[in-house]
Parts: structure tokens; C-alpha cells; sequence
């Protein structure tokens, strides 16, 4: 079996060059997505019978909520090819994941405080999912402090990749915590097994945002992870060759 | 698809729940944004740092070769 392709995406420069021709139409695909998504779910979604408007704020926190989680499973398995093949990009990938996840596991828990004050009565339960969304913020600082912790950078790499694994225990956990405790928050809306329990006109409208969401979360991961191998890369021919056309085309600075 | 609101400052207050709903947008906006502008403004500076080493090992080699 050709391996090639493998070994080639672990290549740093072979990722920068890819990402800058991609970069554009997946910023405009993220915008596009984000905007009309939020619009059509502020503005043009029926309203929900029981909670009023406040249901409203679903189109951010369901996507957040998915991408904080979805974006664990990555920092876990970029670190657990780091340690396996010691592949430098991966560990980036890593590094660039837990500040991004730690953000949206904030804005999840936000979104969730100020809509549980209207629908709950309180903004903070210690319900099963808001708790052990509050471990998957913790676990995500701690992947973010562990990596700057040691003097060698190789072994902060190691030891927040093992914490990464570790903490995959957590997402089934948040996955099924809905299902296991019978607490405040409510079950979950879409499910691969069933139809959505939620109407067309307001499931339409949330399934524009969580592409959208997806799309950001690839955006803002692309773009540290560009800083990071500019950075680690510095001494090199081809990152000198592009800090030399920057500096030639102030334009080029920004792309 | 219908607009649910009857004027500007009803969609501002949402029947009551408006200062929920939009402090959530407001901060996930916020922060959705920063997460975008902070790689770019480190790219900025990273590549301000790496034209300022090549200009200093410029002039160091200048300085060796005129020094010899």
C-alpha cells in the first residue's frame, strides 16, 4: 500500500500551501452559513409554544455544544497520532484545538446559563449535562496548561496528548447524561436514529447553523495551526521565501 | 417563511426574553470573532519577527564579508 499520502499530510509546508488555496472559500462558506443561519433563526423561525423566543438561542448553543464536543474527539485523536507516528503537524493540530474547544465549551455553558434563567428559572443548575460539560471546559484548560507546564516542549506534547486520551472518557459521559439522569436539561433534539423532534421550519434554520458552526471551527483551527508551523518553521527556505513576498506586497501580509 | 416580529423594537425584545437572547448572541459573536482576528494578528507579528532575522543575519554577513 502507497503510504505516501500519509506522510505528505503530515508535512507542514504541504499543509500551509493546501490551506491558503482553500482558506477564502471556506472564510465566505463559514460567513454565508453563519449569517443567513442566524437570521433565519432569530428572525424568520416560528417561535416555540412553550418557552416563547427564548427557544431562540438554540440555533447557538446546540452547535456550540457540538462542536466543543466534536472538537475533543479531535484534540484526542490528533494527540494520539502524535504519540503514535510523532508527527509535528498533529501535535500542532492539538495545541491549536484546546484554546478553540475550551471557547466554544464556554459559549455552550453561556448560552445554556441564559437560557436556563428564563425556561429553568436559574441561570446555573448543577443538572448531569451542565456538569459534566463544566469537566469537559477543565479538561480542555488542563490539555492548554499541561502543554506549557514542562521546559521541553516534546514532553508537554506527550503529556497533554495523555491527558487528552484520558479525558475521552468524558464525552460518552455528556452524550448520554440526558439519558442516564433524569435531571432539568431536556433529551436530545436530533438524533441519528430519528426523525427530529422539532419542527421543519425551526430544525432547518439550526441545521444551517451547526454546518455553519463546523465550518468556523474548521476556519479558526486552520488559521493557528498556520501560525504555529510559521513559527516552527521560521529557519526554512519556503516560509523565508513567503515572509519575503509579504514584505514586497503589503496585500499578501493579510492572506 | 414569515418575519415573527412586528417592528424593529419588537425583535430588540422578544416579548421579554430579549436581553437573553441577545446577550447570547452578543457574546458568542464576540468571542466567535476573536477566535478568527487573534491568529491573524500573531500571524502579523511572527512575520514581522522572521523579516526582522533575515534582515539581521543580512547585515551580519555583510559586516563578516567586508570585515574579511
Amino acid at each position: 500500500m502507497n503510504w505516501n499520502w500519509f506522510y505528505r499530510m503530515g508535512s507542514p509546508r504541504w499543509f500551509y500551501e493546501t490551506t491558503s488555496r482553500w482558506l477564502p472559500w471556506l472564510g465566505a462558506l463559514t460567513f454565508i452559513l453563519l449569517v443567513g443561519g442566524l437570521v433565519w433563526g432569530l428572525a424568520f423561525a416560528p417561535q416555540d409554544a412553550k418557552q416563547g423566543n427564548s427557544f431562540r438561542i438554540i440555533y447557538l448553543h446546540v452547535p456550540a455544544s457540538f462542536l466543543a464536543l466534536a472538537g475533543y474527539f479531535l484534540m484526542a485523536a490528533a494527540g494520539a497520532i502524535g504519540l503514535i507516528w510523532k508527527m509535528k503537524l498533529s501535535y500542532m493540530v492539538m495545541k491549536c484545538a484546546a484554546p478553540l474547544g475550551a471557547v466554544l465549551t464556554f459559549l455552550a455553558l453561556f448560552t445554556g446559563a441564559v437560557w436556563g434563567k428564563p425556561t429553568w428559572g436559574s441561570y446555573w443548575v448543577w443538572d448531569a449535562r451542565v456538569t459534566s460539560m463544566l469537566i469537559l471546559l477543565f479538561l480542555y484548560l488542563g490539555v492548554l496548561a499541561l502543554e506549557y507546564a514542562f521546559n521541553s516542549k516534546d514532553v508537554g506534547n506527550k503529556a497533554s496528548a495523555i491527558l487528552a486520551l484520558v479525558g475521552t472518557v468524558n464525552i460518552p459521559i455528556i452524550y448520554k447524561s440526558v439519558d442516564w439522569w433524569f435531571t432539568l436539561h431536556q433529551p436530545a433534539t436530533i438524533t441519528f436514529t430519528q426523525a427530529p423532534s422539532m419542527h421543519p421550519d425551526m430544525f432547518q434554520p439550526l441545521l444551517v447553523m451547526i454546518l455553519g458552526f463546523y465550518c468556523f471551527y474548521a476556519v479558526a483551527l486552520i488559521l493557528s495551526v498556520r501560525v504555529e508551523i510559521l513559527a516552527r518553521e521560521r529557519k526554512t527556505s519556503w516560509v523565508r521565501e513567503r515572509v519575503k513576498q509579504a514584505a514586497q506586497n503589503s496585500l499578501g501580509a493579510t492572506l | 417563511m414569515k418575519f415573527q416580529f412586528d417592528n424593529f423594537s419588537h425583535l430588540l425584545n422578544m416579548d421579554g426574553h430579549g436581553a437573553y437572547v441577545w446577550a447570547a448572541v452578543a457574546v458568542t459573536v464576540l468571542l466567535m470573532t476573536w477566535l478568527i482576528i487573534n491568529p491573524l494578528l500573531q500571524r502579523r507579528d511572527v512575520f514581522e519577527e522572521i523579516a526582522r532575522e533575515v534582515s539581521r543575519e543580512q547585515l551580519r554577513q555583510d559586516a563578516s564579508r567586508e570585515g574579511a
